[in-house]
């Protein structure tokens, strides 16, 4: 079971995604848990995740939640714009599966 | 524009964006903002209840009474006094950012900001006027928990706290160890208000209000300290930068407290003293599709769009721009770094706030009446609720959205066709 966090500034942008990833996931038979949350809420749930991806519109958070994700020792990086556009989800479980190594 | 130009760009933008949302104070203010946005909305509901249109001319005034004095209490509780959950929020927040004890920097916070606050009305003591808890005290507010958070944390962070021996119950020792920081706090804000007694302004909450709160939202709440508001958002958005996020965190306090006085207004019957309010922006700018009022894009692309990509693109964003969510538009078609798009991602908003600013000083829409209606409402609705249910506000947003298809137009006609033959070349290869 991987568990990938995504945040975004109050977790809606990013909620759209988690639709659409959950749906890829599916479709490669993957057992996986995927939520949305706001900005301010991340660093308390990056406890609970193996991955950590933010919205392109919040890379200016960058530094802050690396910090955070490598105490937490969790990788973490913002999606791309491209894929977050397009509402890409099979794009984006494959860059947060990459990330954690699988 | 060429690369390099926008690359200079990006490249200021971004610390500018990292430095205001890094700062831990604008970032307790922020979070402090969001403690009490519930509540806020909790009463906002009511308001919305209490003023349904028509409602007064089907039952009798006294029953019209009534009924608003029993939904009353909803607002007065929570809209009205919305400072004292924002004090609360901001002194926790901090304290939480220093790692320090939250619950009672929170605690801190409130109990300096009441000790500064004139404890009589009208020749009655004994008595906290909701005033300097709302509107009125928002900048007081703000600043007393940032000060008090702070000297708080100094004084836990030099150590003048009672130890107790090992075997005390952890609740019991934590209650101590903040008895003393808390004391001389608190202290510091007994004698600010003492000295400003003997003073000309009487009490700190006339000063901060005279001095900086008076000032601060009279300039923002013109015409052109909103438009340049409302370009940076837009700025730091075409660069694919979360604008309302980075802009609030400076412009809330004012906007939240100009909204706070026509909610007073409103409520009382009396004539609304603004126009620009946080439910001016959220409702007219923002409300429309989500920042850059893109709701009117989609529209656009149901009517002429011929590429697959910007039809594909129309129903995916569709949905989500009626509950002003935007991101699939902002970085699918995409607006950010296009030159092209530039144009109408900059003219619209500044024009629709012009029209707006007009339509409600004219008088041909009442301003916004204090309700805090959630970001997500869609438009028409949200400017009927953001006016006390006025129709002219539903009208307006309709108008508003029209004006932004035609600003539009030929941009996305371009771009349109540009998709179009790239599609076509793709096939016929």
């Amino acid at each position: 079971m991987k568990r990938i966090l995504l945040a975004c500034s109050s977790g809606m942008s990013t909620s759209l995604l988690v639709k659409k990833m959950e749906e890829a996931a599916k479709e490669k038979g993957m057992e996986v848990e995927i939520w949305a949350v706001a900005q301010d809420k991340a660093p308390s749930d990056m406890e609970k995740a193996d991955v950590l991806l933010i919205g392109p519109q919040m890379r200016f958070m960058k530094k802050k939640f690396g910090k955070v994700a490598e105490e937490v020792g969790i990788p973490f990086d913002v999606i791309d714009p491209v894929a977050y556009g397009r509402v890409d989800g099979e794009a984006v479980l494959n860059k947060a599966l990459e990330l954690i190594g699988e | 524009m060429n690369n390099k130009f926008m690359e200079f760009l990006e490249n200021m933008l971004l610390p500018v964006a990292d430095k205001l949302n890094n700062n831990r104070y604008l970032s307790a203010l922020r979070d402090g903002f969001m403690v009490a946005l519930p509540l806020i909305i909790f009463g906002s509901i009511f308001v919305v209840i209490a003023n349904f249109p028509f409602l007064d001319k089907v039952i009798s005034e006294e029953a019209f009474t009534a009924y608003q004095n029993a939904l009353g209490p909803a607002s007065a509780a929570t809209l009205s006094i919305m400072g004292l959950f924002v004090i609360i929020g901001i002194g926790y927040k901090l304290t939480e950012h220093y790692e320090g004890e939250a619950i009672y920097g929170g605690a801190v916070a409130l109990a300096a900001v009441l000790i500064l606050t004139p404890q009589v009305l009208e020749g009655v003591s004994g008595v906290i006027p909701t005033a300097s808890l709302g509107a009125e005290g928002m900048f007081l507010g703000i600043f007393t928990a940032f000060i008090a958070a702070e000297l708080y944390r100094f004084f836990v962070q030099k150590a003048w706290t009672i130890k107790m021996p090992a075997g005390v119950p952890g609740a019991v020792a934590k209650s101590f160890s903040a008895l003393i920081p808390i004391t001389l706090t608190l202290t510091v804000f007994l004698i600010v208000r003492i000295i400003f007694s003997y003073t000309s302004f009487d009490t700190v909450q006339n000063f901060i209000y005279t001095i900086i709160q008076q000032p601060l939202t009279e300039l923002g709440s013109g015409l052109p300290a909103t438009i340049v508001a409302v370009l940076l958002i837009q700025v730091f958005w075409f660069f694919g930068l979360h604008g309302q996020i980075i802009i609030n965190s400076v412009f809330d306090p004012i906007w939240y407290a100009l909204n706070d006085e026509n909610l007073a207004a409103f409520q009382a019957g009396l004539e609304l003293p603004n126009i620009v309010t946080k439910q001016f922006i959220d409702s007219f700018l923002v409300g429309m599709g989500g920042s850059g009022m893109t709701l009117a894009v989609i529209i656009l692309i149901f009517m002429i769009g011929r590429s697959r990509q910007l039809k594909e693109l129309g129903k995916l964003g569709a949905p989500a721009g009626i509950f002003n969510v935007n991101e699939p538009i902002i970085f699918g078609l995409p607006i950010i770094m296009n030159p092209l798009i530039v144009i109408p991602w900059l003219v619209a908003p500044v024009v629709i706030t012009i029209i707006t600013y007009f339509a409600m000083s004219t008088g041909l829409v009442p301003p916004p009446a204090g309700i805090i209606v959630p970001w997500t409402t869609p438009p028409i609705l949200s400017g009927f609720l953001a006016t006390g249910n006025a129709w002219q506000g539903a009208v307006l947003q309709a108008f508003n959205l029209l004006v932004v298809v035609i600003i539009w137009w030929p941009f996305l006609k371009i771009l349109d066709k540009n998709y179009y033959e790239t599609e076509k070349k793709g096939e016929s290869k």
